[in-house]
């Protein structure tokens, strides 16, 4: 299996087979989990994008679905105001970014578990305020988007169309995060999770390097969220409540802090998991779904702390 | 109004300290936010609930059983809160910082579908074992039922204050606040007092479950969330792992959230947004909470 | 490394364990099973399944007829999420549901592009329908409910308050949700229409359960409400009767609210304090719908134990005209269906149902009634 793993083949492989497999999922009855597909590769992104602020620099982040919102109500707002929406999309990442940078400035002092409430607390803000400005943002009744469909030429079907588009976003994001974690900066944001320290002393400009693994996770939520308006053509603030921000948590340290490979098997697992549960059980066990979601969050915690798939340093930090 | 709004504030206010007051203890000895206290305090409200049903004779009826009611309650929820320590933290503790908090979100999704799909999924009546009479005090209708939540909330209060300063065991739980290793040199079992403060801390919060049952008449699997999360706030906002920080930032909380629903045209859909943009003011003012001490790092 | 083979297994094998596929036609139904909402979509399903086994006892069809459920929890996300499952099924040939208004309006955009007709038994915001006129709705017109809309309900209650009741003034309270807020403000257009004044207005939010606050500010407003108009379901509104009647707010001083919070839950989360309140239904109870004698009868005989909730004969309704439809299109074709669906007038439970060209029945009577707490009942009032 870690041959498999280590390969450098291997994530080009899965892509391929990802990307076949929509075409071949009609003839197996399957377009269901086409759908669900799209929805794991959206939580992909977040996770990859929380990664940034939690596997790389270590900060507790538990409103980070609020710049899902953002980016999503950005997208609907500007579309419906005319602008096309690949520049939706861009403007979408820009806006979220604009926002993240400022929440940080405002609030990264603080330490970790002070940080932890307050991102909670902008997480709320943010899903209120949506709620509230109905001159806006249409409040709880939503938004509609016009449809976007650049890719008809490939299916008719638009859960077909996203779910290419948001494979396409998992792995341009994959490659830039990798790139990222491989530099100096991706290097700075170990030191300074390992010993904040110790980094200081050794010239590192803490500050920053936080402020910017903290921003540059907004840009993946952003995207995300863009996508997320355009496919289902409806945002309501009902979509990013805190549960969303937790399951993200749960997806990156459950999946291997600070691992891409980890974060993608995370969202694999616990998004996907409840969505097949309810596609082959009988009605009755369908409200079992999220118990035996509770079940694996502890479980794999027990067992596997370090993850699913941990980054090496992590594994070696926790298992030996 | 004002004291009307005065005495809403009171009764929501010591609801949250109680809730607070859990998350506050289990933190100052194990720098833990205890994701599932929010369900300890719905187990809580759900066991008064069984026993009512169960013995309705005995719990249903009169300040005797109400009473019996409280303490069995609390005990239950106690003793839930250690069998999660036990099982899913303990084994946790010493891996990493962020372990036992997913752990802890796990029990809290286990504890909420368990109650949704054995229990109830919908809102079940709490019981009403002491009638409840309104009296008008200064222009105000105040119901008996308030009284009685402020009051034992208070009592509470004052049981757990004279418990932790006064008794050796308290002492015990405030040395292991301050520094568990030297504690545990200086012979105190630390694994023991941990599992006390997670009892008291369960207890506490199933008290504020039960009191929460009778304030709103209705109980639901997922009625621990909501004061779970503001409670946690409260509890930052004066100082987490201050005792007196989580009493005074549950009454602060309590406070705002009626000034913003009575006082501000429009302002109920706003009263969680004033609430936590408080919050975050205080803190960058006062980074640590309001009570709370700035604590040095050791390099 | 043993784990994940484990756990891949695990999923391998779920999706592997299809059962086998007979020759069965579904009708779906897509309600709140769970939650607080859940007893009135058990009544929903109930009543479809009634309206199936007669179908099926009669040999309407040459195949065997199923009502599916599922279950949306009122929320608008697995609604979405229920309504991809319901269309990937192609034995599905049309849907009863939903019940929410605000799980009703995303999960028509799903059923638009399959296309498959969706029956609403329940969701009363005129946008469910109204949102076909947009220029970005992505299939046919295939929206259609048995139940009048809030702009209707909201001006009868409006008219209500104002002459039978002779308030001038009150306040408005809803829950944010597009059916809640959406009826508060078809009243408020109503009430001031008239000559009311609408004193305040404030949302609470769906689970919130502390009104103390803002009720006290409502007791003390110096423009002296007469009243609170309430748009929202039951829960919301039990919680706000019980806490009005404990700061003294009582006759006459009223409280109004619409169909989300006449259901018998209500007396849950209220007891006493539900007596007196004034409750707006679509249509007419059934109990006093002499077309619906047989309905009741037949309800009480197949499910003795079960109460019968205040929308399951427009469930079992919907279901019918969808078998009427059925039949008429030679065959469980969803496109033929939906076309036949059009030009439904059909004649059942709730008098003669005919849609208009949105999709909206044309029957447009809203009854009042008020909450009697000892009998557990609510009498219309005229």
């Amino acid at each position: 299996m870690k041959k498999i793993l280590n390969n450098r083949w291997t994530p080009w492989i899965t892509l391929a087979l990802a990307a076949l497999f929509p075409f071949v999922a009609g003839a197996i009855d399957a377009q269901y989990l086409v759908r669900v597909g799209g929805v794991i590769g959206l939580f992909m992104l977040l996770g990859l994008g929380l990664n940034f602020t939690l596997g790389y620099a270590g900060l507790f982040d538990l409103g980070f679905i609020a710049f899902y919102a953002i980016g999503a109500y950005t997208t609907a707002i500007a579309m419906r105001s005319g602008v096309p929406a690949p520049f939706a999309l861009v403007l979408a990442v820009l806006v979220t970014l604009a926002f993240r940078a400022l929440l940080g400035l405002t609030i990264l002092r603080l330490r970790g578990d002070y940080l932890a409430v307050v991102t909670m607390g902008f997480g709320e803000i943010a899903r209120l305020t949506i709620n509230n400005l109905d001159a806006l943002t249409n409040g709880p009744k939503g938004l509609q988007l016009a449809p976007w469909r650049p890719l008809s030429f490939l299916s008719p079907d638009p859960n077909v169309q996203y779910y290419l588009m948001i494979l396409a976003a998992v792995a341009l994001s994959a490659v830039a995060s990798a790139r990222l974690e491989d530099s100096r900066v991706g290097r700075a944001w170990i030191a300074i999770r390992e010993d904040e320290i110790a980094a200081r002393l050794s010239g590192i400009p803490v500050r920053h390097y936080k402020l910017l693994a903290f921003t540059l996770s907004a840009a993946f939520a952003g995207l995300a969220g863009g996508l997320f308006a355009q496919w289902e053509q409806f945002v309501t603030p009902e979509s990013f409540v805190f549960w969303e921000s937790i399951l993200v948590v749960s997806i990156v340290v459950l999946g291997g802090m600070g691992s891409i490979p980890g974060v993608l098997v995370g969202a694999l697992v616990l998004v996907g998991f409840p969505p097949l549960m309810q596609w082959k059980l009988s009605a009755d066990w369908i409200n079992y779904r999220y118990l035996f979601f509770g079940l694996i969050l502890v479980l794999v915690t027990l067992f596997r702390p370090q993850g699913i798939l941990p980054s090496s340093r992590r594994e070696a930090e926790l298992t030996s | 109004m004002l004291v009307q709004q005065l005495v809403n504030g009171l009764t929501l206010g010591a609801i949250y300290s109680l809730i607070a007051l859990g998350y506050t203890l289990v933190y100052g000895i194990l720098t833990m936010i205890n994701f599932a206290h929010s369900e300890v305090l719905m187990l809580g409200a759900f066991m008064a609930l069984g026993l009512a049903a169960l013995l309705p004779a005995v719990f249903g009826t009169g300040l005797v059983g109400l009473a019996g009611m409280f303490i069995l309650s609390m005990a239950g929820a106690g003793l839930i809160n250690v069998i999660i320590e036990r099982f899913a933290y303990r084994p946790l503790r010493h891996i990493s910082r962020l372990a036992p908090l997913i752990s802890a979100i796990g029990v809290s999704i286990i504890l909420q579908n368990g109650v949704f799909i054995w229990v109830s999924t919908q809102s079940l009546p709490f019981p009403e074992p002491v009638a409840i009479d309104q009296v008008q005090v200064f222009g105000a209708t105040i119901s008996t039922l308030q009284i009685i939540i402020l009051a034992t909330a208070l009592l509470l209060m004052a049981v757990l204050h004279f418990f932790v300063e006064h008794t050796k065991l308290g002492k015990a739980m405030r040395a292991c606040s301050d520094d568990i290793q030297t504690a545990g040199l200086m012979g105190i079992n630390p694994d023991y007092i941990i599992a006390l403060t997670f009892f008291v801390g369960g207890a506490l919060g199933g008290a504020a479950g039960v009191l929460y049952g009778m304030n709103y008449g209705s109980i639901k699997y997922n009625l621990g969330f909501l004061p779970g999360a503001k409670a946690f706030t409260a509890a930052v906002l004066g100082g987490i792992g201050n005792i007196r920080g989580a009493v005074l930032g549950g009454f602060i909380l309590g406070f705002l959230e009626v000034l913003a629903s009575g006082y501000i045209p429009n302002g109920a859909q706003w009263r969680d947004v004033i609430a936590f943009t408080v919050l975050i003011i205080v803190l960058l003012v006062r980074p640590s909470g309001l009570l709370g001490e700035k604590i040095a790092e050791k390099v | 490394m043993s784990f994940r083979f484990a756990a891949a297994a695990v999923m391998i094998a779920i999706t592997a364990a299809c059962g086998p596929k007979e020759t069965v036609v579904k009708i779906a139904v897509a309600v709140p099973l769970t939650g607080d909402m859940g007893t009135e979509g058990q009544g929903l399903r109930r009543a479809v399944e009634l309206a199936v086994e007669e179908a099926n006892a009669a040999k309407r069809f040459p195949y065997k007829l199923v009502a599916a459920p599922y279950d949306d929890r009122a929320d608008p996300k697995e609604a979405v999420n229920v309504a991809n499952l319901i269309v990937s099924d192609s034995r599905v040939v049309a849907v009863v549901g939903h019940y929410n208004s605000g799980c009703a309006t995303p999960a028509a955009k799903v059923y638009a592009r399959a296309p498959v007709a969706m029956v609403s038994p329940a969701a009363t915001n005129p946008e469910v329908t109204a949102q076909q006129n947009s220029k970005d709705w992505m299939g046919p017109r295939m929206v259609f409910r048995v139940v009048p809309t809030d702009d209707v309900q909201g001006s009868y209650a409006a008219t209500f308050a104002g002459k039978k009741l002779g308030k001038k003034r009150m306040a408005l309270l809803h829950d944010k949700s597009p059916y809640g807020q959406g009826l508060a403000e078809e009243f408020k257009k109503g009430f001031v229409a008239q000559g009311g004044k609408i004193v305040s207005e404030d949302g609470i939010s769906v689970g919130d359960k502390d009104f103390k606050a803002l009720l006290t500010k409502i007791k003390s407003d110096p423009s002296k409400p007469e009243g609170i108009y309430f748009g929202g379901l039951y829960t919301e509104a039990g919680l706000l009767l019980k806490q009005m009647r404990e700061l003294g707010l009582k006759d006459p001083f009223a409280f109004i609210s619409g169909d989300g919070s006449m259901t018998f839950g209500l007396f849950d989360v209220a007891g006493e304090a539900a007596d007196g309140a004034y409750l707006s239904i679509v249509g007419v109870p059934a109990d006093e719908l002499p077309s619906a004698k047989k309905f009741v009868d037949d309800y009480k005989a197949r499910f003795p134990n079960d109460e019968r909730k205040p929308f399951d004969h427009f469930g079992y309704e919907a279901a019918n005209i969808i078998m009427a439809a059925m039949e008429r299109a030679g065959g469980p074709d969803r496109a033929k269906v939906i076309d036949e669906l059009k030009k439904t007038n059909h004649a059942g439970v709730l008098g003669t149902t005919v849609f208009d060209d949105k999709g909206d029945t044309t029957s447009k009577i809203v009854t009042m009634t008020r909450a009697v707490a000892k009998k557990r009942a609510f009498d219309s009032v005229r």
